[in-house]
């Protein structure tokens, strides 16, 4: 609560703006983690389904995976939307997004067919190429954040 | 850096809306089909309609697999037209939870297609374990045991065994409290190579009975317990 | 709070539920197929010689229109009726190499699968590529 204090008080006429496209832009990327997060929560069998099909990890590692990954989407969404934790939430999602895009293109390269499966069933319309927009946008983001810091944020 | 956040967002508003603006609308892209035990296939219907204002043509409905066939009534759908693409699936001796996704590839949007998926739940009357019994040079000839489970709640009270060859002779033992009988496997002879089919049928349903089946194999090395 | 705080609270927190939902499913872990089945190239299954049994998991129309020299066919269409002379052509020291068709489909992970688990076979292998790359390299 007081870092929030802190950088109200310290945000100056000159810096609101960027203050301010930087919580629009915090709030949508974290909300599309968290979108993608809650979607595969509630069926993680199928996102483990969807994992396998990169035919990559074995389903023993991928559906635990798919336990795991959902939630670490959804906290570091909510993270970003609530500006705590920003920094560790940046790294994991950065890391995510470099596994995911990864990922694709290796499948995409083998020849495999894969819906990608990052928001369970509605995944079905989007694109190999929407898909990897989308992606590079998310880490475009993510790296404006981690390069283009402010110093109050922590 | 004005610019390059432009860009971004450009990019994400432009990526999120194009999923939205698909022309054929689905009632749904997912089915869950329960066949019952007499089914052979199980088939799906997937509704669609031209919500856009421009006629649309099916070009390919690729289904994954091949006990899977997708048949398409029209593949041009005019403005407001509906119609649905029927999916049949071939059960074959297969059980189980069974996914199939069928790919649907519309000239509005020929690198996107829209994925249509098929579940079906098999019901399973029997399952066998091991499905193949077999003695290698090295084992004695001592009985072997398939366990054999009744799915379900199907009411099968007995089992009736029989082996192609002879020589091998078999008990069933029910299971107390359990939906289970014990299939117990004695070789009755050794010094030839023994290759048989034990048919299993249960006594349910009694209208279209049903044959399962399990392998047994002997080496013709294999010996006699003392 | 630190970064490597940040992110150990991070990680915690998305730990925690997931073991929740891994006893929650607990069965499926174990249950479902692993779809990674010992993939097995096309050179080192031939390589195998006589000690490799070809299994052509794919539909009766396509193992009529061409299959592997000696393969043998097990689909689950007819599972019942083609498995007992699989199993007769079946040996110990043998490798059975599974094959379909694309590598999207899943029919010869699925026959390997059943044949790991219900007729207790061991040493089974899905032939990576499957049909087209065997084709692709007998050209």
């Amino acid at each position: 609560m007081a870092e929030a204090a802190q950088i109200t008080t310290e945000a100056t006429a000159a810096r609101a703006w960027p203050k301010v496209v930087r919580r629009i832009l915090a709030f949508v990327a974290g909300a599309i983690f968290v979108y993608a997060g809650v979607i595969k929560v509630f069926d993680p069998l199928r996102f483990a389904s969807d994992i396998t099909n990169y035919q990559i990890l074995p389903w023993a590692v991928a559906v635990r995976l798919a336990f795991f990954l959902p939630w670490l989407e959804l906290w570091c969404g909510l993270a970003l939307i609530f500006y705590r934790l920003f920094r560790g939430a940046v790294v994991l999602m950065v890391a995510m997004m470099l596994v995911f895009i990864g990922a694709s293109i290796i499948a995409k390269l083998r020849g495999i067919d894969v819906s990608c499966g990052c928001f369970g069933s509605a995944s079905s319309n989007l694109s190999f190429t929407s898909h990897l927009v989308l992606d590079f946008s998310l880490l475009a983001v993510l790296l404006i954040f981690w390069f283009w810091r402010s110093p109050a944020i922590r | 850096m004005k610019t390059l956040v432009a860009y971004v967002i450009a990019g994400l508003v432009g990526a999120l809306a194009g999923s939205a603006q698909a022309g054929l609308t689905w009632e749904s892209t997912d089915a869950d089909l329960h066949p019952t035990l007499s089914d052979t296939t199980a088939v799906a219907h997937f509704k669609y309609t031209n919500t856009g204002d421009k006629p649309i043509k099916i070009m390919t409905v690729h289904p994954s697999c091949g006990c899977t066939t997708a048949a398409l009534a029209k593949d041009t759908v005019a403005p407001k037209e509906s119609g649905e693409i029927t999916a049949t699936f071939k059960i074959g001796d297969r059980s189980g939870v069974q996914k199939k996704t069928i790919a649907v590839v519309t000239d509005d949007q020929p690198d996107k297609p829209t994925m249509l998926h098929l579940t079906a739940t098999i019901p399973q009357l029997l399952k066998i374990a091991p499905s193949f019994v077999y003695w290698s040079a090295t084992d004695k000839l001592d009985p072997k045991t398939i366990t054999v489970d009744v799915g379900g709640d199907f009411p099968v009270t007995k089992l009736e065994v029989t082996s192609t060859d002879k020589s091998i002779s078999t008990t069933v033992e029910p299971v107390a409290d359990k939906k289970e009988f014990k299939v117990i496997l004695k070789p009755t002879e050794s010094g030839r190579p023994i290759n048989a089919a034990l048919k299993i049928q249960p006594d349910f349903p009694k209208d279209q009975p049903k044959t399962f089946y399990a392998n047994v194999r002997i080496d013709s090395r294999a010996k006699m317990p003392q | 709070m630190s970064l490597g705080r940040q992110l150990f609270f991070l990680l915690g927190l998305a730990f925690l539920p997931a073991i929740g939902q891994a006893i929650y499913f607990r069965n499926a872990t174990t249950q479902e197929p692993p779809m990674d089945s010992a993939l097995v190239s096309v050179a080192q299954a031939e390589g195998w010689g006589e000690k490799a049994l070809w299994v052509d998991a794919r539909p009766d129309e396509q193992f009529a229109a061409g299959h592997v020299s000696g393969a043998l066919q097990l689909n689950e269409d007819r599972w019942d009726e083609l498995l007992h002379p699989m199993l007769g052509a079946w040996s110990p020291e043998k490798k059975v190499v599974v094959y379909c068709s694309r590598l999207t489909c899943h029919a010869s992970h699925e026959v390997a699968e059943r044949l790991r688990k219900e007729a207790g076979l061991t040493n089974v292998y899905v032939l990576d590529g499957g049909w087209e790359e065997w084709q692709k390299q007998h050209k």
